[in-house]
């Protein structure tokens, strides 16, 4: 059983949108909606400031909220860790969208049912990476199992000054993780100051 | 300053139809709640009350159906029977069943003469269970969003309490006598709720909630506060208690979906 996750190193990440857009292509994300975005926001106190772009998307929390709200059990962890949904079963109510910390659920209307990221589970199963990994040009993400100590994302992930997930006080404990964040207190922390 | 690149799906997730079924749903639950009591008591009233929860519920569940992106697999909720009682929905969705069984069953047993072999306290008990589900559900399901600040613990008595405030408005209103005394009883309990919710919120929560919502809440408290303190024409204070009820439920669905800040 792999735990598998994401790094994005914010150092690297230049805000080219690439990864958006390779997503919204790969997984024909509806108009008005995203599974995946771009954050652009100034960061520090001047004379230290900082821009800083951070990609947004689910973060496959290991304790995902929207899981134990969907009442027909189409929000589910796979044994990998993923957070997917079974589109067969979603009656699109919407709990799930309100459960999550990070608005990274949204209602396909063409569909009718809850959509977000899966980090491109018909991309893994052919032993692909996600859209967003392969398209991103400055090498901002890597993907993989963070429970094995030999892949490229625990070695990079041991290997990083800091580390940093997306609302820890939620307790979701997500997934994907930010690497070398220029804000200096942590990626919530700042802005909840401002 | 944040700019975004793409759509953050920070919009409304729940919508005006949303909100409807909220208001339904305590309608419906409150109305099963009376018509179990009045059964199980063999109330001479009973019939119509059973009457009016069994149009509220199939009202409630026709707006879910129709609001529905996801028409054709609306049934799943009951159909795979999956057991799933951290959410809800679920709950709500079986609750609200059993109501609809058991008030079928006691208006359907003038015209099948099996279910008259039934004693009218079986169906009135399932009524009651099922009335009391239903009545909880939608408080459980805000207060579960725990990362949506205005909707807090206060949701699972609000949500009740107005929901009761409505169906004992209605009882006024079809001139239902015994209705009255639990009528200002219940609005004076949804006043003292409606004054101390907004001293729960903090920070930013109260920011937006004054922002969004202030005005229209303390229009539907002030109709309330008519309905509780001022009841010499009972008529007037039950259709006042339920415009302000309707009012409560309505905006707190609607401006509760802000997301703490923290992103």
């Amino acid at each position: 059983m792999a735990r598998l996750g994401m790094l994005i190193d914010l150092s690297a990440c230049v805000g080219c949108a690439a990864c958006a857009v390779a997503c919204k292509m790969e997984n024909q994300v509806p108009a008005g909606a995203s599974r995946l975005w771009i954050r652009e926001r100034e960061v520090g106190l001047f004379p230290n400031l900082a821009v800083e772009f951070r990609p947004e998307q689910c973060n496959h929390c290991e304790n995902p909220p929207c899981v134990p709200v969907c009442p027909t059990g189409a929000s589910y962890q796979t044994k990998d860790g993923l957070v997917e949904v079974d589109v067969a079963k979603c009656i699109a109510c919407g709990a799930c969208a309100a459960a999550c910390p990070y608005d990274a659920r949204f209602t396909n209307k063409k569909g009718g049912y809850a959509d977000k990221c899966n980090f491109c589970a018909h991309r893994l199963a052919k032993d692909q990476q996600p859209a967003c990994v392969e398209t991103c040009p400055a090498y901002a993400r890597v993907f993989g199992d963070l429970d094995d100590p030999n892949s490229e994302i625990a070695k990079v992930l041991k290997a990083a000054e800091r580390s940093d997930v997306l609302r820890p006080d939620q307790g979701t404990r997500p997934k994907v993780i930010y690497l070398n964040a220029p804000s200096k207190k942590g990626l919530t922390q700042e802005v909840s100051d401002s | 300053m944040t700019e975004f690149y793409g759509v953050p799906n920070t919009g409304e997730f729940w919508h005006w139809t949303n909100a409807l079924h909220f208001v339904l749903v305590g309608l419906a639950g409150g109305m099963a709640l009376l018509a179990a009591i009045l059964t199980l008591r063999q109330h001479p009233e009973r019939n119509r009350y059973v009457w009016l929860a069994a149009v509220l519920i199939v009202l409630d569940l026709f707006v879910l159906w129709a609001e529905s992106p996801a028409r054709w697999r609306f049934s799943h909720i009951w159909l795979f029977l999956s057991f799933q009682p951290g959410a809800p929905i679920w709950w709500g969705a079986w609750g609200l069943a059993a109501a609809l069984v058991a008030t079928a069953a006691l208006l359907l047993k003038q015209w099948f003469v099996p279910l008259r072999r039934i004693p009218e306290v079986v169906p009135g008990l399932v009524l009651l269970l099922g009335s009391l589900v239903a009545l909880a559900y939608p408080g459980f399901a805000l207060a579960v969003n725990t990362t949506r600040p205005l909707w807090n613990e206060m949701m699972l008595f609000i949500f009740p309490i107005t929901a009761l405030l409505m169906v004992l408005a209605i009882a006024l209103l079809l001139g239902s006598t015994w209705a009255k005394r639990w009528e200002v009883l219940v609005a004076a309990l949804s006043l003292a709720l409606l004054v101390a919710y907004p001293l729960t919120l903090q920070g930013a929560a109260r920011e937006h909630f004054n922002q969004e919502g202030l005005i229209g809440y303390g229009v539907a408290g002030l109709l309330i506060a008519v309905a509780a303190l001022f009841f010499r024409n009972p008529r007037w204070a039950a259709a006042l208690g339920l415009a302000g009820a309707v009012g409560v439920r309505w905006l707190l669905v609607m401006v509760g979906q802000f997301q703490s800040p923290g992103l």
